[in-house]
């Protein structure tokens, strides 16, 4: 008798809706339709509460995709996470996270956009912490104060939005700038939640969260929300800000390409790749390319889920090691995981015709079409060839290279319930990329001189060759030595601790000044405590009084002599 | 000596943990086995060019210098065991004390009367045992709280 398991369930429920919706995008797509449905919740005079879910073939389409991983992610956690004592905890978390998402994503106006950001925020600070050390809760708590910092601002659009009666951005299709002010709270917004610059230290923080959390959330489909978010407005509104995203994804791109090259912590690699590529997605949502920036999107939800779910494959091979200086010859122990981690980082550098080369490359000739200044031209060029750098960095230290670790035990790939679940996976990021841009990408013809045509190609081939270099960093002994500039690199220019401990050492102090003087000082007489015993002494005194004391007859009597003498 | 002394070392020992952290460092720089291999080897050289010095001073001197040198090279990133303080696995799973199991409540300990009984009976034993090894306790009198 064939029984399914709780995780072979959700997986083959998952994926039969991905099927659905994935079909169901292309037909919408074709036919041009749009599905608005409204339901009336609430109605008082003129103002009418509706719930609303907007279908068309993006929401569609990123739904599958969303719903694909998931379940890929969901069977591949039967086996990460056996025997863990919290796994209904684990389950329930992650099913709470896909259906936040679900809302997000189908959402046309902000109240239920912003239940669904809200339910990813929390249910991600829940995942985060679902190991009981510092680490994680110190993690989970700069995710979520990050995050927060993007909630606020979207209840600031919503306010603001109050002045235009609904808050259905599909409403204002076609309008002039009267939501400029809504537009920039969002896009800022975004920023939080997509984790740029100054809100990028909570995604390397956030790798404390088990793998299966990272694969999914952390990669595919959190950090993507402010990007789609993003891309939902921009078919409404024209950007204005475009000025400030360009410089600030550009340098996201950047400082994230550098760190990479300099981190040894698998995940975190893996993490400053991620983004990296919100940073290129950023950049091509500020040139005005939507379309194109979907597109990365998708494919990089692909790629990005199969590179953590092979990366964790690694972790658990190597008992819980994640310092990539500990791996090596994993092509010879684990050759079908190796194959899909190195699949995963062709497509991640742009490696031609496997689905990341598709949406990289259009994004970057697109951008050499553009009337853009030189300087933003050459960061964006050199993090593509950072990309490629720290991608053969890395494929050099796990694959390729001598076995380092002595004792581990047995080290093989066996065919388990984690190597299955990346089979889907690892085909769709080889075929996927052709599918989708024949299919839905119909982008102008672009037409480039040949020196800019090859320049791409270029520049991954001398980020080959940079890669290789840095992996043989350690020859030359002579720089065993601490160096204040790759400590800099390695670090994210200092980032993670100039966001937070500044920001928190302020209100710290005043905090515990107000404690001292207040809540231990003044608040203990005027506070509950004084208050309290105020009240029983005076009621102390009233019994007094009613006791018929002959002392008070007297006080009495005294004060009614004095009354009736003066008056 | 006028600080506080947290450790003590024979000098043997503050040898060895040094030499051990001298190779650690080494293979935080050295990625490669054949490198670390080769300045291994040196590193055991300068330790033995120094094994026979009876001048103490000189010692001590050395044991700073070397100090300072292992500090000042530091790794931006050490490389930490999974499980060890600071490692990216140390405290998953968080066991609790068993002095919470004293603070439950009557009616949760009803739902497992045979292993409260059981452990009822172990802390007898315990303190019977403390109590023979180490004397009973002074009562406390006036100065409990």
């Amino acid at each position: 008798m064939f029984v399914l398991s709780m995780w072979n369930l959700i997986f083959l429920l998952f994926f039969s809706f991905s099927f659905i919706l994935f079909f169901s995008s292309m037909l919408f797509l074709n036919l041009s339709y749009s599905l608005y449905l409204s339901w009336n919740i609430f109605s008082w005079g003129s103002t009418d509460i509706n719930m609303i879910f907007l279908l068309d073939w993006v929401c569609l389409m990123f739904l599958s995709f969303v719903l694909f991983i998931s379940g890929s992610v969901f069977y591949y956690s039967g086996e990460y996470m056996e025997g863990e004592i919290n796994l209904s905890r684990f389950i329930f978390l992650l099913a709470g996270f896909v259906g936040s998402m679900g809302l997000l994503i189908f959402s046309p106006n902000l109240i239920s956009i912003l239940l669904g950001w809200d339910g990813l925020g929390l249910v991600s600070y829940c995942l985060v912490i679902y190991y009981q050390n510092y680490k994680s809760l110190n993690a989970g708590t700069l995710t979520v104060l990050s995050n927060r910092v993007g909630d606020v601002l979207i209840l600031l659009g919503i306010v603001w939005m109050i002045n235009f009666g609904d808050w259905s951005f599909v409403a204002w299709l076609g309008s002039s700038n009267s939501l400029i002010l809504v537009s920039a709270l969002i896009v800022l917004a975004s920023l939080t939640k997509s984790a740029q610059i100054p809100f990028s230290a909570w995604l390397p923080a956030a790798m404390a969260a088990p793998t299966p959390v990272s694969s999914l959330v952390h990669s595919s489909t959190l950090v993507t929300a402010g990007i789609y978010l993003v891309i939902r407005l921009g078919w409404v509104y024209d950007f204005w800000m475009n000025e400030l995203l360009m410089i600030l994804s550009v340098l996201t791109m950047f400082m994230a390409g550098l760190g990479a090259c300099f981190e040894f912590d698998l995940k975190k690699i893996i993490a400053l790749s991620t983004l990296s590529q919100l940073g290129l997605m950023m950049y091509s949502l500020s040139l005005g390319l939507v379309k194109v920036a979907l597109f990365h999107l998708l494919m990089h939800t692909l790629f990005k889920a199969l590179l953590f779910m092979s990366a964790g494959c690694i972790i658990h091979g190597f008992k819980g090691w994640q310092d990539i200086r500990m791996m090596g010859n994993m092509m010879i122990s684990l050759p079908f995981i190796s194959s899909c981690f190195v699949v995963s980082n062709l497509a991640l550098s742009g490696m031609p015709f496997l689905a990341g080369f598709y949406s990289k490359d259009m994004i970057l000739e697109l951008s050499l079409m553009e009337e853009l200044n030189l300087l933003s031209l050459f960061m964006l060029f050199l993090s593509t060839g950072l990309t490629v750098a720290y991608t053969f960095r890395l494929i050099y230290y796990m694959v390729r290279r001598d076995y380092v670790m002595s004792g581990s035990g047995n080290l093989s790939d066996g065919w388990g319930v984690m190597v299955k679940s990346c089979i889907g996976l690892v085909t769709f990021s080889v075929f996927f990329g052709a599918l989708i841009s024949w299919l839905s990408m119909d982008v102008n013809s672009i037409i480039l001189p040949k020196s800019l045509k090859n320049l791409t190609l270029t520049v991954c081939i001398l980020g080959l060759i940079l890669g290789f270099f840095m992996s043989q960093s350690s020859y030359t002994f002579s720089k065993m030595k601490f160096s204040l500039m790759i400590w800099f690199s390695g670090s994210m220019w200092f980032l993670p601790y100039l966001s937070s401990q500044p920001m928190t050492y302020i209100p710290l102090k005043l905090g515990s000044e107000i404690m001292k003087f207040g809540d231990m000082g003044w608040l203990e007489y005027l506070g509950g405590q004084g208050i309290s015993s105020y009240i029983s002494n005076m009621s102390l005194k009233i019994q007094i009084m009613s006791m018929n004391s002959l002392k008070v007859f007297i006080l009495i009597l005294w004060i009614l002599v004095s009354v009736f003498m003066f008056f | 000596m006028s600080f506080l002394q947290t450790s003590a070392l024979t000098h043997q020992q503050k040898v060895k943990s040094l030499y051990k952290r001298g190779l650690r460092l080494l293979e935080m720089y050295l990625h490669h086995r054949h490198h670390f291999r080769y300045n291994a080897v040196l590193l055991r050289a300068e330790f033995d060019q120094h094994k026979n010095e009876r001048d103490m001073i000189k010692v001590k001197k050395l044991m700073e210098d070397a100090e300072y040198q292992l500090w000042s090279n530091q790794h931006y990133q050490p490389k930490q065991f999974p499980d060890s303080p600071g490692g990216v696995a140390h405290g998953r799973v968080v066991v609790p004390p068993d002095w919470v199991l004293d603070y439950w409540h009557p009616l949760e300990k009803a739902m497992y009367p045979e292993y409260f009984a059981r452990r009822e009976e172990r802390k007898a034993e315990y303190v019977k045992w403390w109590n023979s090894q180490y004397g009973e306790p002074e009562p406390a009198g006036d100065k409990a709280h």
